[in-house]
Formats: structure tokens, sequence, C-alpha cells
């Protein structure tokens, strides 16, 4: 438990709105052009004065070795906050490090509607379920928003000394002390907690990281209908015999959120194709695992695992790609197609090997190949079948998944 | 399988013989109402010797809820139980004011795949009541379903009732609180030696959700003519918990979206009325409607003034040894189109239709004693799905099929209240569910 001091909620506010005042008079303004909450020198109407600071840290680049990369670079509030199409290779990670020039291994996620993440656990039938990060190695927000400051990839600091000190001199820093001490950057660990909590109560109160009004919600309620396309869409998402989305991507409301998540948070091996277009791929001993590594730590031993990442919301996904963990598919189409004909066709989605047998599966190790789902439609076929979706009905499909991006308005 | 044409000759054949046996019949109940003469002399002696507090706290009514066809039916057979009062005096030589009464069931299945044998504790009721004065009363049932109820296990313990209920005048009743809606049969009289087969029936089950009990207020009359009516206006069903992935959702769709008394959504109230008539003795004619919006006020749902009506009409006819009964439920949710087509592509719309009905023949074929023996045959159709919104059937939905059982067995009768029940049922659409079943009842 912490011990910081609690000045007194009004004078915290205050504090920050003048400090805000003297950021925007002495730098112009924040760098970042993302949409606010709150006017310029005022206390947010609908964050609280740590959600604020969280939202102005979430902005602010100068954290970082190269002093361009902040949160939103991968996690831009106008894209859904992800990174569609960026980053070389384009693997949807933009590139970090001192210079922005190492790439990552990973496609960055969106941030929207992880509040609704339980913590990564074990189901009752011993299913993993749950955690941040594709391997759900990180077991809340705040621990999640710690970690970038320091990767190689990423934003590139040594240490949390370094953060501190960027932090020191940041335009929010005199509200940040105001709010938890003005010793607060002499201890970088410390330092570092408020930053992350910071960060974490943004997320968790910015009505921008779970809107809940796409299109797909105002059908629900009601309140408006959805085209013909659309609507063999849907019914091509939930038919457990067609796509079969709904098993995985629910379109149904839980009982912890006020619409559907489109994820239910368990962990599937779908056996996506290696990325060759990931610097890191050119070792072919190198794989990533998900759950059991190389990442996470946790489950080395748990090799029926390996290969298996977290499933992600579908809310915003036509925003753009690339898709899946590693960004091997550019557009929904290709990763439509790839579903449904993974099995029927594998020849269209994995190398040949030398002796002309087609390599499936061939981002994972030869031992735990066996691990892919292949019992469940639309996988649970062979060549030869037809698969489950034809063209046009992949279409229908992405119309439908159209209707799921935030920020629909009735025309 | 028994088909409709030899149940339909084998009711025949009972109603004609009927007669042959009314002298038995009189006999009978003559023998019934100088036992209770006996219970009622007993009680009397007993009131007399207890303390004048206690006499002020006297019952007039008994304390255990009691079925609109047992209050007023004179042949009540011997598949009616002794009410709560009844058998509490049979007992305790000295009046109470608190009761204590419930039932319970103990089931074996054995379906044709043995894997899927099972024997479970169905449900132990206790009941408790008290009656402060002539007028006023509570009546309170805990139930436990399943034995053992706890994170890990399927078990389920439930408030079944508890309600008020004031006697305005020898003929009219109000009730408040959470008690038992006042449609068909099992609902209100659902202890295991009132019913025919070691399980509730199906269109008891699936169509009318037993056991189905709300929060509300009622009125309960009787006429000297025999006529009892119900009104009441209470908590309805919630859709907005429909899960069309649910396969619960056909199995039984108003058990699906029942409340239960539960943090019980009442942005809609329903309403209901139920007639029986009793007037003739051995013979009960009723029947019942439910109405109610079901969208709960709730917002963003799609179906905001979905509406659930639900209606039935029941008979049964206790000549001598005879025991038989028909029942017919209808159920229909309208205004449910918007939200299905939120749900395309599911397996488990809401149904706009879903009805059924059974016809009965039990006989006391043997008795001595406290023993009987009742042979029993039941055939039932139903279908939880019997028609969908137009709107769907360009997505592939089509009404489900009806699917018709046949029980057939016998309930063994140490008593009165302690049953011991075989049956065999076959079902003609999905006959892998066609299975043998053993039971024990009891009630007190």
């Amino acid at each position: 438990m912490y011990d910081w001091p609690r000045p007194h909620p009004l004078a915290a506010r205050y504090l920050l709105a003048c400090a805000m005042c003297v950021s925007l008079l002495g730098c112009g303004g924040s760098g970042d052009s993302a949409p606010g909450p709150s006017a310029p020198g005022l206390p947010s109407e609908t964050l609280s004065t740590v959600g604020e600071l969280g939202r102005q840290i979430f902005l602010d680049p100068s954290l970082s070795a190269s002093g361009k990369m902040s949160c939103a670079t991968c996690h831009d509030p106008s894209a859904g906050h992800a990174a569609p199409g960026s980053g070389s290779g384009n693997i949807g990670t933009p590139d970090g490090g001192t210079q922005l020039d190492v790439q990552g291994f990973r496609k960055a996620p969106s941030l929207r509607y992880l509040r609704f993440a339980p913590a990564f656990n074990f189901d009752a039938e011993g299913t993993p379920n749950g955690g941040f990060m594709r391997d759900g190695r990180f077991g809340s927000l705040a621990e999640q928003a710690s970690k970038p400051f320091f990767e190689p990839h990423e934003m590139a600091l040594a240490d949390s000394a370094a953060l501190a000190a960027k932090a020191r001199v940041a335009p929010w820093a005199a509200a940040f002390r105001a709010q938890f001490g003005e010793s607060v950057f002499d201890d970088p660990a410390r330092a570092l907690d408020r930053i992350a909590y910071a960060l974490a109560a943004y997320q968790k109160e910015d009505p921008d990281f779970a809107r809940f009004d796409s299109k797909y919600d105002a059908f629900l309620a009601g309140k408006t209908k959805l085209s013909d396309s659309e609507m063999r869409g849907l019914a091509l998402f939930n038919d457990p015999r067609k796509g079969n989305c709904a098993a995985c991507h629910p379109a149904s409301t839980p009982a912890n959120a006020p619409g559907p998540l489109f994820t239910d948070f368990s962990y599937d091996n779908l056996g996506v194709p290696r990325n060759p277009k990931i610097r890191a791929n050119a070792d072919p001993n190198r794989f990533d695992l998900g759950l059991c590594g190389p990442f996470r730590a946790d489950l080395t031993g748990r090799t029926d695992l390996c290969g298996a990442f977290k499933v992600p919301t579908l809310r915003n996904v036509a925003l753009g790609g690339p898709y899946f963990h590693n960004g091997r598919f550019e557009t929904l189409k290709e990763v439509l197609r790839f579903y449904v004909r993974r099995d029927t066709n594998p020849e269209e989605w994995y190398p040949r090997l030398p002796d002309g047998s087609i390599d499936k599966f061939d981002d994972l190790p030869a031992a735990w190949k066996g691990n892919v789902n292949t019992s469940e439609a639309p996988y649970n076929r062979k060549p030869g079948d037809a698969p489950a979706l034809n063209d046009a009905e992949i279409d229908d499909l992405i119309a439908f998944l159209n209707t799921l991006n935030d920020g629909w308005q009735q025309k | 399988m028994m088909k409709k044409t030899a149940l339909a000759v084998a009711l025949a054949a009972a109603f004609a013989s009927a007669p042959a046996f009314a002298e038995e019949d009189l006999r009978a109940e003559m023998r019934a109402l100088r036992e209770e003469v006996q219970r009622l002399r007993a009680e009397l002696d007993a009131v007399k010797a207890a303390a004048p507090a206690a006499r002020s706290a006297q019952v007039a009514t008994p304390i255990a809820p009691v079925p609109a066809s047992a209050q007023t039916s004179v042949a009540s057979t011997s598949t009616t139980p002794p009410t709560g009062a009844t058998v509490a005096a049979a007992a305790e030589p000295v009046e109470s004011a608190t009761r204590l009464f419930g039932y319970g069931e103990i089931s074996f299945s054995r379906p044709q795949d043995a894997a899927q044998a099972q024997a479970t504790v169905g449900r132990v009721v206790l009941g408790l009541g008290h009656q402060f004065n002539e007028r006023t009363k509570i009546v309170t049932e805990l139930e436990v379903e399943n034995a053992v109820v706890s994170a890990d296990d399927q078990g389920e313990v439930a408030i079944e009732q508890a309600y008020v209920e004031h006697q305005i005048n020898d003929g009219l009743a109000v009730k408040a609180g959470l008690y038992l809606i006042p449609l068909g049969y099992l609902n209100e009289s659902h202890e295991p030696p009132n019913y025919f087969g070691v399980k509730r029936n199906f269109v008891e089950t699936a169509i009318i959700p037993t056991t189905w009990r709300e929060i509300g207020i009622g009125l309960t009359g009787n006429t000297d003519f025999g006529l009892r009516w119900d009104a009441g206006v209470t908590t309805g069903f919630d859709l907005t918990k429909w899960d069309a992935t649910d396969a619960e959702t056909l199995e039984s769709p108003l058990g699906a979206v029942h409340q239960e008394g539960q943090f019980a959504k009442a942005g809609n109230l329903a309403l209901y009325g139920a007639l029986n008539y009793n007037g003739q003795p051995g013979l009960n004619v009723g029947g019942g409607v439910f109405i109610g919006d079901v969208a709960q006020k709730q917002p963003d749902f799609a179906s905001s003034n979905a509406r659930l009506t639900l209606a039935e009409a029941h008979a049964r006819w206790t000549p001598g040894n005879w025991d038989l009964s028909a029942l017919y439920a209808i159920g229909s949710f309208s205004n449910v189109e918007q939200f299905n087509l939120t749900q395309v592509g599911n397996p488990y719309p809401v149904p706009k239709r879903f009805d059924g009905w059974y016809a009965q023949a039990g006989y006391k074929a043997w008795s001595h004693g406290d023993y009987a023996l009742l042979p029993f045959v039941r055939y039932e159709q139903f279908n939880t799905a019997r028609k969908y919104d137009d709107a769907l059937a360009q997505f592939g939905y089509a009404a489900q099929p009806t699917e018709a059982v046949v029980t057939a067995g016998a309930s063994f009768k140490l008593h009165p209240q302690v049953v011991l029940k075989a049956d065999y049922q076959w079902f003609r659409e999905n006959s892998s569910r066609d299975m043998f079943n053993l039971g024990i009842g009891f009630a007190y």
C-alpha cells in the first residue's frame, strides 16, 4: 500500500488547472491532436484529477527515448486506440527505439473496451481467460501501462529513473506533484507506479475507451435497422454452423458491461501463418508462442497452450488492418477467407516444404502444431470440403463487422 | 408406442365404466367424510383443552398452501393431500399457531444410454406457516433442489413462497408477497403424492413453468355454488434475459426468463385471472390467463413493447376409483420481431407461440388401509416453438417439431402422503430420450 499525501480534492483540481495553464502558455499546447474532454486550463468534466493527469501522460511524447513516441502513437484515439497500417512491414505497430527504427513483434492491440477485461485466470474448466497483452501476462491496466516505457522497440527508456527524470520536467509535472506529493519524482519506482496508476484511471474513466455507440449498438436498442447485407452478415456471424464467430466474439451483452464486447477474453490457437515481414522471424527457430512464451514466462511448461493468443474485441476491427497477433493479413477479406479456407485449401496460406508437402501451421514448432483448433466450425473441415462461407457471404460478414465501429451517427 | 386412438379408446372405456363404480364411489366418500369428522372432533377437543391465548390463534384456514381444486372439492381423491392443518391436527394433540410442512422427491432415471442414467434428490421443501389470528396467516417455503448447493455444484436454494394472506370474509381472501400463480394443476399443487409420474408432466413445466411464482397482490374468492375465482397483479417475466444461444429457452421459454422474486424487474407488471368450478363432487373445471409486458422498460432493448400472454384450460373428474384429467396451455410472445432480428443466426429465437396439452387417466386398482396402488397413463403433446415471427423465415428459421410423450406407470402409496412411483416414457420425436423412472415422494 502507498501512503502519499492527499490534498483536498478542490485544491488538487485548482492546482492542476493552474499547472495546465502554465504548460499551455509555455509550450503552445499539446503536440497531439487527440480530442480532450476538458477545455484548456480547466479540469475535465468527465475525468477525475488523476484521470486527467493520465490523459496528459498518455499523449506526452517526451516520455520516450526518441522524444517522439507517446502511448497514443501506438494507441491512436482517432483510430480506435490502435495503430492500423503502421510500422515497417505494416505489422500494425509503429517502430520504436531511440531512432524510431526498431520494429516490434506483435500488432498493437486496441485499448478500447479493455476496462471490462478480467485479470488473467484459469476458469472452472481449466481454460485460460483474461489478462492484458496478447498473452495476458499482465494483471491490470496499470501493470500493462507501465511496461512500454522500457521496451527497446517502444519507448526505450533505460529504467524508471530515466522515466522519472523526463516526467520531472513534463508539462504536467506540477499537477502530478500536487496530486502525489512534492517528492514523488525523487523515488523513481513510486513515480512509475503513480504514472501507471494515472494512465489506468484515464483508460477506465474516459468514455472514448468504451463508447458503445456503434450502429450495432443502435440496432440492439431498436433505434435503427441494419441493411439486408448487414443482417445476413449478422446471421452468419452468429450461426454455429457457418461463421461461428460469436463462439469467441459474443454479440450479446455480458453482465459486467452495457453492451456486447465481442470477446469472451478466452485464448485460441488459430495456426496463423508466419509473417515474414517481422524481421525477428528471419531466425527459423524463433517462434512467438503466446501463452507459453517467449514474452510470457510463467506458463512455459504448459506446452498444450503454445500458440494460443487472447481473443480480441471486434469492435472497431473494420477501421483497418493488419490483423492477428503478428499482423499477417492486411484486410478483413483475407482474414475471413483464411478462417474458412485454412483447412479446405491450406495451400493458399502456407508454404510448401522441399518435398512438395504443405507446411501447415508453419508458425509453430512441429511438436505443437497439434494445439491448433481444428475441431470447431469453421475449421472442422478438410481439403475437398466446401468452405463454411463463400465470397458473397464473406462480403456480408464484412458489412456486418463495419457496423461495429464506434461513433456511428444516424444519417 | 401407444397411439392416440388407443388412448382415446381407453379414456372412453374409462368414462363408460364410471357408473358401475358409483356405489363404491359413494361408500368411499362416506368413509372419507367419516374420517374427516373424527379428525375434526379430535381437533376440537384439543382446542378446548388449550389455553385461551392459543385458542385465539386457532386456525380457520389451512396454513399450508392449498391448490384450487382441493380447496372446495368435496370428492377429493387420494391423490389430493390433506392440508397442512389437517395433518398437523392428526399428529399433534394440541393445536399450534405455527406449522411446519413440506415435501420432497428423490428420483432415478435410466434412458437408453446407460451413461445418462442419473439419480438425484430433485427437491426438498421446508414450509413454515404461522396463523396470527383466524383471519391472517403467513406461508413461507424454502426449497433445495438437487441436494447440494455450492459454487461448484448445480443445486439451487430458493424461497418458493413467502406471502401474507388475510381472510376478508368467508368468501374472499387477499394475499400479498411471493406466491404461486393459479394456472393449471401442478403449479399450485406440485407435491409428489398429488400427481402421477415420477417427473412432472411436460406441459406444466415446458409451457406453464411450474413452480412459477411472482411477487404481487391477489384476491381469491369462493362462491356458494362452488366457483373459485382468482385475480391479481404481479411481477412478470423479463425478456431482456433471453439468451438465444441457450438451449434452456427451447426447453421452457418461460422458465428461461422467469424472475422468481429475485431483484425482479418490475417496470411492467402483469395481470392474471383464473376461474375454477368445483360445484359438482369429484369435478373440477377451470382455466386462467396471465398477461403482461416483458421488456420491463429496460433502456436499449429492441422490442420495448414485447408482451407475453399465457392461457390454459383444465378439467379433472374423479368418479369412483378413477382420476381423469386434461389440460391445454398456450403461450404467445408478441411484438418481439425487432429483438429476434438482433439475434439472427443464433439457434433459439423467441417463439411467437408455444403450446401443449395432455390427457391422463389414473385408477385406484387396489387399496388396503393406507396402502393403495394407482396405475396411470398420460399422453401429452407440446411444442415450445410452434411458430416464429415471419421475418425470421428468410434466415432459415422454421417451427420446431411437436413432441409427443406417452407416460405409463404406477404410484404405490404407503400412506396418502408417501408414494413410490415407477413409469416409462416414450418420446415420439426423440426416442433417445425414452426412459425408465423410479421415484420416492412425500408431503407432510
